[in-house]
C-alpha cells in the first residue's frame, strides 16, 4: 500500500484532473466527507490511501515515513526545506511567489514587509540590497498591506483577483511556483517499483498535453 | 486539572534530548550488540576526545562544510570543533602507525558526534541532521578497492541481520562515476556542478531543469535508473560514442573522450564488485543508484546507505575514501562505514524507545 499526503485546498484541485488522468484512484465522496484519510482500491497501482493536510504539513508528514509521497506546491518546499526526495513537475496549481503593495508605494524602498514566507522574504530581499522589517502572518496578508501594517507583501498570486479587489500591484515576480510530487527518502528505496509506476503514470499524463 | 506553569525548571539547549531510565539501557544495549559483532570479526575499539582542530576536520573537505559544526576558539586562540563524525579522528590517529610501516588498522568506536541544528532532536533522529547523535562503525585502513568493499558491505549487511527488520535495502553508488558519466554526456562543468548538486538534494526536477532541453535531462535521469552494474551493458547507453562525434569543440571533445574512457574503467571494477557480491549472496536487500550522492570530497569508490521503512535518513552509511590518510601524513587506501543508533532504534521500535513502552514514566517510582 502506498499512503500519498495531498496538500488540501488549490494544490489538491489543480492536481486531481492529472491524477485522474493518470488513472490514478481518487477519493470518491471528497466533497460531502470530512475524512481526513480515504483508502481507494486500484488495479494498477494497488491500494492507495490518501492523507489530506495542510500543504506546510505534508512534507513533515512525508518526511517522517507516514506518507510515502506527497503532492504540495513548490512554494513550501522553499521556505521549509526537509530531506525528501523531489520527484516530478505537476505543473499544476501553477502560481508566482510576488512581491506586490499599495501602486503609491512602487518607487519607495520597501521598508516593512508581510509575509507567509519569512525565510525566503528575508533571502530575496538581502539579495535585492534591501533591509526590511518582517512581518509573519498566517493567511490574508494583502489585509497588511491594506490597512498599514506592511508597505510591501511577499506572496503567492495565482490570478491576480484578490491583488486587485484590494487595490493592489505586483512589482516584482519572484518565482514560478507549481505542485511538485515528494517521496520520503526511504520509502523511494524500499517501495521503489510502485512508486516508480505512480511517477511513470503521472509523467505520461504529463506528456499528454495537459495543462492546469 | 490544570497545568501550573511551573518555574524554575532548567531548560535545554535545541537539539539536545534527554533518554530516561530504560529508554537509555534500550540504547546502550544496541551500541553494545554492534560493538561485539564488529569486534568478533576483527575489529577493536578506539575512542577519541569529542573535540579536535578544524583544521584536523576540514582535511579532505571543502570548507564550508564547518559551517554545519559547533565551533569555538581554544585557550590557544585556535579554532576547534565537535566532531562531526569520526573518521577525521581514526584518520589522525591511524596515519603514525600506517606511517611506521603498519600494513592496516582495523578498529571499531562506538560514540556521540554533534552538528549544529536548529531542529527539535525528536525529528531529526527520525529523519534529518541530529544535533547530536550516537555512530557505531568501523574503518578499515590498508586494503585496497575490491575484496575489501565486499567484506564491508557483507559486515554491514550481517549486523543488520543482528536486528529483526523484514524489510530494509541497502544501496550503493559510486562518488566518482556519477560526474564521469556526466562529463562524457559532454554536460559543461556548470550544468555539471548544478546536476550533482540537486542529486545530493534529492531534487529530481532540479536536474531535468539543469538540461538545456528539459526531455533530455528526463532522458538522461531514466538511463541512470536502469544503470546497474549487475547487467554489464547497463552503461551503453550512457556512452553513445555516436553521441560525442557531435561536438563540435575539439578541446570539448577530447575531454568528453577521456570520461568516457575513464568510466569504463570504474565500471569494469564495479561490475567486477558486483560479480563477487553476487557469488557471496549480498545482493538481496542490495541496488545500485548512482543518483545517490554524497558531499564529502574525500569518497573515491564506492559509497552506500541502508534504509528502512520509517525512518527518512539512512540508518547506516559508509564508502571508500583511499584519498584522505594522505593528507593526514600516511598515504593509504581505507573504507569503512556507520550506524547511526537513534535512527535505528526509531525503526526498531517504531519510534517508541522514547515512549511509555520501553520505559518512561509508569516505570517510574
Amino acid at each position: 500500500m502506498i499512503t500519498v499526503a495531498f496538500a488540501k485546498g488549490r494544490t489538491m484541485e489543480g492536481v486531481l484532473p492529472l491524477w485522474q488522468r493518470a488513472a490514478l484512484p481518487v477519493p470518491t465522496d471528497l466533497d460531502e466527507s470530512r475524512a481526513l484519510v480515504f483508502e481507494e482500491p486500484s488495479d494498477t497501482y494497488g491500494t492507495v490511501r490518501f492523507l489530506l493536510a495542510k500543504p506546510a504539513d505534508v512534507p513533515t508528514y512525508v518526511s517522517f515515513g507516514v506518507a510515502d509521497i506527497g503532492v504540495v506546491g513548490k512554494d513550501v518546499l522553499y521556505e521549509n526545506p526537509r530531506d525528501v526526495y523531489e520527484l516530478l513537475d505537476l505543473q499544476a496549481a501553477a502560481c508566482k511567489l510576488c512581491v506586490a503593495g499599495p501602486p503609491a508605494e512602487r518607487e519607495k524602498r520597501p521598508r516593512r514587509v508581510a509575509t507567509k514566507y519569512p525565510r525566503l522574504a528575508d533571502q530575496y530581499f538581502r539579495s535585492q540590497g534591501e533591509s526590511v522589517e518582517l512581518v509573519g502572518l498566517s493567511g490574508s496578508i494583502e489585509l497588511a498591506a491594506v490597512i498599514g501594517l506592511a508597505d510591501r507583501i511577499f506572496d503567492l498570486v495565482q490570478t491576480g483577483a484578490t491583488l486587485a479587489a484590494n487595490g493592489l500591484v505586483v512589482f516584482d515576480e519572484v518565482l514560478d511556483v507549481s505542485a511538485r510530487l515528494i517521496a520520503n527518502r526511504s520509502s523511494y528505496r524500499l517501495k521503489k517499483a510502485a512508486i516508480d509506476r505512480i511517477t511513470s503514470g503521472l509523467k505520461t499524463a504529463l506528456e499528454g498535453g495537459w495543462k492546469a | 486539572m490544570t497545568w501550573g506553569l511551573p518555574h524554575g525548571f532548567a531548560e535545554q539547549p535545541a537539539g539536545m534530548r534527554d533518554v530516561y531510565p530504560e529508554q537509555a539501557r534500550v540504547r546502550r544495549d544496541t551500541e553494545s550488540r554492534l560493538l561485539e559483532f564488529f569486534e568478533n570479526h576483527g575489529y577493536q575499539m578506539v575512542s577519541s576526545g569529542a573535540f579536535e582542530y578544524v583544521e584536523t576536520l576540514l582535511r579532505g573537505r571543502r570548507a564550508e562544510e564547518a559551517d554545519d559544526w559547533m565551533r569555538w576558539f581554544d585557550i590557544n586562540g585556535r579554532m576547534v570543533a565537535l566532531r562531526p563524525d569520526m573518521t577525521p579522528s581514526i584518520a589522525r590517529m591511524a596515519a603514525p602507525l600506517i606511517a611506521n610501516g603498519q600494513p592496516e588498522v582495523r578498529w571499531c568506536y562506538a560514540e556521540k558526534v554533534f552538528r549544529r541544528s536548529t531542529a527539535p532532536a525528536s525529528l531529526s533522529w527520525a529523519s534529518g541532521k541530529a544535533a547530536e547523535s550516537t555512530q557505531v562503525g568501523v574503518e578499515w585502513i590498508g586494503p585496497p578497492a575490491g575484496a575489501a568493499d565486499v567484506d564491508i558491505i557483507a559486515l554491514c549487511q550481517h549486523a543488520m541481520g543482528l536486528f529483526e527488520l523484514e524489510d530494509w535495502q541497502m544501496v550503493v553508488s559510486h562518488a566518482q562515476l556519477t560526474e564521469t558519466l556526466l562529463a562524457a554526456q559532454g554536460l559543461a562543468d556548470d550544468v555539471r556542478e548544478r546536476i550533482m548538486d540537486c542529486l545530493l538534494r534529492g531534487d529530481y526536477v532540479g536536474v531535468r531543469q539543469a538540461h538545456v532541453d528539459q526531455a533530455a535531462g528526463d532522458h538522461m535521469l531514466s538511463r541512470f535508473a536502469r544503470l546497474t552494474p549487475l547487467r554489464p551493458d547497463s552503461i551503453e547507453s550512457l556512452l553513445d560514442p555516436l553521441g560525442v562525434s557531435a561536438a563540435a569543440d575539439v578541446e570539448d571533445h577530447s575531454q568528453r573522450l577521456r570520461a568516457m574512457q575513464f568510466a569504463r574503467t570504474l565500471w569494469a571494477e564495479l561490475t567486477d564488485f558486483a560479480k563477487m557480491l553476487q557469488a557471496r549472496g549480498l545482493t538481496h536487500h542490495l541496488s545500485f543508484d548512482f543518483t545517490l550522492t554524497r558531499n564529502l570530497p574525500y569518497y573515491t569508490g564506492i559509497v552506500f546507505e541502508v534504509f528502512v521503512p520509517g525512518v527518512g535518513a539512512p540508518v547506516a552509511l559508509g564508502g571508500r575514501y583511499d584519498q584522505l590518510l594522505a593528507r593526514f601524513g600516511a598515504p593509504a587506501p581505507a573504507v569503512g562505514f556507520t550506524f547511526e543508533v537513534e535512527r535505528l532504534l526509531a525503526a526498531l521500535t517504531d519510534g517508541r524507545w522514547l515512549g511509555a513502552e520501553t520505559g518512561g514514566k509508569e516505570t517510574e517510582r
